[in-house]
């Protein structure tokens, strides 16, 4: 496969995730904006999900609806979902010949609802919640049409290799900065709505009910999104699942470069494996976190060395 | 709920109609469509060109333009009513075209080798030899099979009495095929069972046919030669034809920083290294297709393609130089080819073309310019050209002087009235003027034209220009079987 090809399919997954991500953070801080007696802070869902200058956040922060707006369609916030779909569309569109047709004109479709003036009028006007609904309808359209269309080869083993990789970055960095704001004001820690939220956001909430009996605690809400194998968007699941598509890359025509990216992601799977809340927190989250989010950058920095690097 | 009206069709004086033969006379290929459309009221059909342009945006077969920052999508114009072509109509353009291809691919190969028909004062030198598209690194130059034109998109219009004419021959890189294969899709969902109750001969096969030709070119004797389309990226105006094709045959899509070329060999970069490229459709013209021989700038094309070309270790489509013969000075000498090379009388007729580089010709087209449409000789796309019916007194002035600083770089036609199609219009079917672009495949096995075309229409009232460029739009082409 042409390296530029691989590189189309990677990006353009890694942004469809992403869009993902932002939208399930955006729909649920919504309805818990709309659901509290103090000022609703968006202080932290701007900062995992946006790329934005300083001065245009502080100036919006506290409208709810404004957040929306900003990070669905802002243009100039380089991770606004607009922004996310627009790169996934090019990227697609210069990969078509290798993605089926129907998934080429879901990720058209998907563009052409997030310009959709409707959506716009929503989120001012109207009920917000609608048009993240409707956007993530689109992307569910995108997993689903995926899923039954890609062929089982490369091509497929690079888009999945991007959407976990995005996947528990988004993870690591939604743990990161939901447990520096619990350090920063420790009342959170008793706060049930706090993790309620958190856990809705990554959409596992009905896991952990069933999992633990006990209430919210951060230990077992970090066990199930740090180790938790069975939820699909735990940093082990996604790591597992890296490390699954990449060994379909195998080759005999790149073997030195296989191994090396091989080993490191090895490596990251059985550090997470083999950790514990415990340990975890003896060696410090925050360190920790930081430690695994950039073995993950080093992974994506690696394959774009080793696999992008001719195109 | 009110029927569509039929009868408000007004043809056009003194201009074929691909319908009526007279008022109330209606040609028989159409009689089945016109049943169909009376049972639909202008509601229905206004639901279903709705359809179609749904279709064709969620399709994503759309063009961008650029309007302060943010790109704007638009669909390419399409009339929901089909243009239909008789058996025998077809039978015999099928014939012309082949006749004129063979002819033309003789002539190609002649005048990059023995240059007979130079010599025998059949076609002047000074006339190759002043075309900019005549390219010497081509001289002696062996293209697999000697074909030099594999795909070539033939512009035929109908005078006022229906004889077909060639507008020009488009041996370079025709593009358009993807609209012939796609307004066929948008139609079976517009007119359910309407297509196998007239008849109508499918144009599927195109895709196959060409990539079996494709495969045929390989220099290397391989199972599954390499082939690839290579394009000048996504944001050509045609990209979404070059993945369509790329898609269609199952073929590579690569732009020119996908390829090098190494010990005159051309190669893609993959994810597990190098692979050697057999076939390269291309769509990248020939200014921009090898930096080192050509235009420097280019970085749409390949360092050392021609040298890997030359060496016969790949093979290119079309062939590189083809321009020469698409000249439109060159064109008026094609009847002459057909004669000197196949010794037969040209089928299809040229419209009559006057060369302004000769003193006598110039003078006669000056005195009656508003009768001529003038061209330049190696523009296309309807770019560059005089209309002279519908030109201002000063317009013909600047166009004069433009002429006489270089006059081998026009051409001039009387004006061709074009014939009329009925296109459906605010509620109402209207006359617009058509043209029709079928698509040759040439191969080792020998040439063959799927049944079936371009239909170009111009839809502004009275246009005679069908350019997508120039406001026009397309339709879906019927060839009937019987």
């Amino acid at each position: 496969m042409l390296s530029r090809v691989a590189s189309s399919l990677y990006w353009l997954s890694r942004y469809v995730e992403r869009s993902d991500g932002i939208l399930r953070m955006l729909k649920i801080n919504y309805a818990s904006s709309q659901d509290t007696i103090q000022e609703f802070t968006w202080d932290p869902v701007i900062r995992i999900s946006s790329g934005g200058d300083a001065e245009s956040i502080a100036e919006i922060k506290n409208d709810s609806r404004k957040v929306v707006e900003y990070l669905l369609f802002n243009r100039d916030n380089p991770n606004s979902v607009i922004n996310m779909v627009t790169l996934a569309r090019e990227n697609a569109r210069s990969v078509q010949e290798h993605i089926a047709k129907d998934l080429w004109q879901c990720l058209n479709e998907y563009y052409h609802t997030v310009k959709d003036p409707k959506l716009l009028w929503y989120v001012q006007k109207d009920d917000p919640i609608t048009a993240l609904d409707i956007l993530s309808k689109q992307v569910m359209l995108y997993y689903g049409t995926a899923e039954s269309t890609m062929e089982r080869g490369e091509s497929r083993s690079f888009m999945s290799i991007g959407k976990y990789l995005e996947r528990s970055i988004q993870s690591i960095d939604i743990l990161d900065i939901k447990f520096s704001s619990v350090s920063d004001n420790p009342d959170l820690l008793l706060d049930t709505s706090y993790w309620k939220h958190l856990l809705l956001s990554l959409g596992g909430y009905e896991l952990y009910l069933k999992s633990y009996r006990e209430g919210f605690t951060a230990e077992n809400i970090l066990e199930l999104v740090m180790l938790n194998k069975d939820f699909p968007r735990s940093a082990i699941y996604a790591v597992d699942n890296i490390q699954r598509y990449f060994g379909r890359l195998k080759s005999d025509q790149n073997m030195e470069h296989y191994n090396s990216l091989s080993f490191i992601i090895g490596r990251l799977s059985s550090n997470i494996t083999y950790s514990s809340v415990y340990s975890m927190k003896s060696e410090g989250l925050h360190n920790y976190l930081v430690k695994v989010r950039s073995e993950l950058y080093g992974i994506g920095n690696l394959m774009d060395e080793y696999y992008f690097a001719n195109s | 709920m009110s029927r569509i009206n039929l009868n408000s069709y007004q043809n056009v004086p003194n201009t074929w109609d691909e319908m009526y033969i007279s008022e109330q006379n209606l040609r028989g290929q159409y009689h089945r469509i016109l049943n169909y459309l009376q049972k639909e009221s202008a509601s229905d059909l206004n639901k279903k060109e709705e359809l179609a342009k749904r279709l064709f945006m969620s399709q994503g077969i759309t063009f961008t333009v650029y309007d302060s920052g943010e790109g704007i999508e638009k669909i390419f114009p399409f009339d929901i009513i089909p243009r239909v072509i008789t058996a025998s109509e077809w039978a015999f353009i099928e014939k012309g075209i082949k006749q004129r291809l063979k002819a033309l691919n003789l002539f190609l190969k002649d005048v990059y080798s023995n240059q007979f028909i130079i010599k025998d004062k059949v076609i002047p030198a000074a006339l190759i030899y002043s075309c900019p598209h005549f390219l010497r690194e081509m001289y002696q130059l062996n293209v697999p099979h000697d074909i030099y034109i594999h795909i070539a998109g033939i512009d035929l219009i109908r005078d006022y009495d229906g004889t077909f004419y060639v507008l020009e021959d488009n041996l370079r890189t025709p593009s358009g095929v993807s609209y012939m294969l796609e307004n066929r899709e948008i139609t079976k969902r517009l007119f359910p069972d309407l297509i196998p109750q007239c008849g109508v001969r499918s144009v599927t096969e195109y895709p196959a046919i060409l990539y079996k030709n494709l495969v045929a070119l390989s220099p290397r004797a391989v199972a599954n030669p390499t082939i690839v389309l290579l394009s000048p990226g996504m944001y050509n105006s045609a990209y979404y034809e070059h993945t369509t094709l790329a898609r269609l045959m199952g073929v590579e899509l690569v732009e020119g920083r996908d390829l090098v070329v190494r010990d005159q060999k051309v190669f893609m970069k993959t994810t597990t290294g190098l692979q050697q490229v057999d076939v390269i459709y291309r769509r990248v013209d020939d200014e921009f297709i090898d930096p080192l021989v050509f235009n420097p700038n280019s970085v749409l094309g390949v360092a050392g393609l021609m040298s890997a070309y030359r060496k016969g270790n790949v093979a290119i489509i079309n062939a590189i130089g083809n321009g020469v013969a698409d000249d439109k000075a060159v064109y008026s000498y094609v009847p002459d080819m057909i004669r000197y090379y196949l010794n037969e009388e040209p089928l299809l007729k040229n419209v009559p073309t006057y060369s302004l580089s000769d003193p006598e010709q110039q003078e006669y087209v000056f005195q009656n310019m508003h009768k001529m449409v003038i061209k330049k000789t190696n523009e296309s796309g309807g770019y560059g050209m005089l209309m002279g019916h519908a030109a201002t007194e000063l317009e013909m002035q600047l166009y004069k002087q433009e002429i006489l600083k270089d006059p081998r770089n026009f051409i001039a036609q009387p004006t061709i009235s074009l014939s009329t199609a009925p296109c459906y219009m605010d509620g109402l079917l209207t006359p617009r003027r058509v043209d029709l672009r079928p698509y040759a495949l040439c191969g080792p096995d020998g040439i063959s034209i799927v049944p079936g075309g371009l239909t170009r229409v111009a839809l502004k009232e009275g246009s005679l220009v069908v350019n997508s460029s120039q406001g026009g739009g397309s339709k879906d082409t019927w060839v009937l079987s019987a």
